[in-house]
């Protein structure tokens, strides 16, 4: 037993069925052992580059216990789903259970949008201490 | 000099610790100006390059 981390670049035209997807994936993933610890939906998010003349992507971020050799089946199914325009599996040593910084701010930036004034007075206050970011 | 804050935990899902150690252009700093310790500067720069793939951050800045 390993522990992963799967991060998946959904098509950001896609995104609106991206429950849909997210039900038939972590299908997949039960499938083939692997017990599912933690799911993000990080949500659209600007890439620095563009992948396939895609300037936004969905971000979906899975962390996941199981067999190293059930890997390269979930790793060619991937690769011939045309929803996914990049995707990464990760071995890591520790799943942490906390929501990962991207999430985080993907919260903060949706929080901002629709309050307004005091919203900016936390994210400044993030900015100094990173570990603030990690007990939201 | 405070310039270059270290992460608790190298993640590079951190963008905005990596971005210090990214120039305007992309590049990653080398270690004789971040002067971290050198198995910090390995951890960072590994770091870094998952984040490029994952469209975290910018390998150029000459990206069309």
């Amino acid at each position: 037993m390993n522990n992963y981390e799967t991060i998946l670049i959904i098509n950001p035209n896609l995104s609106s069925k991206v429950a849909d997807f997210q039900k038939k994936f972590e299908k997949l993933l039960t499938d083939n052992s692997f017990e599912i610890k933690k799911v993000e939906d990080i949500g659209r998010r600007q890439l620095a580059y563009s992948i396939n003349n895609h300037h936004k992507g969905h971000y979906l971020l899975y962390r996941m216990q199981g067999d190293p050799k059930n890997i390269s089946e979930i790793e060619t199914k991937i690769k011939y789903d045309e929803a996914i325009i990049r995707h990464l599996i990760l071995a890591v040593k520790n799943l942490s259970g906390e929501d990962s910084v991207l999430l985080t701010e993907a919260l903060e930036s949706k929080n901002k949008k629709s309050e307004s004034t005091e919203e900016v007075s936390d994210k400044e206050d993030s900015k100094d201490s990173p570990t603030e970011a990690e007990e939201e | 000099m405070k310039k270059f804050q270290l992460p608790n935990n190298f993640d590079y899902k951190n963008t905005d610790i990596l971005k210090q150690f990214i120039t305007e252009t992309g590049k990653i700093v080398p270690a004789r100006v971040t002067g971290i310790s050198a198995s910090n500067q390995r951890k960072i720069t590994k770091s870094i390059k998952i984040a490029r793939f994952l469209a975290l951050l910018p390998y150029t800045d000459m990206h069309q």
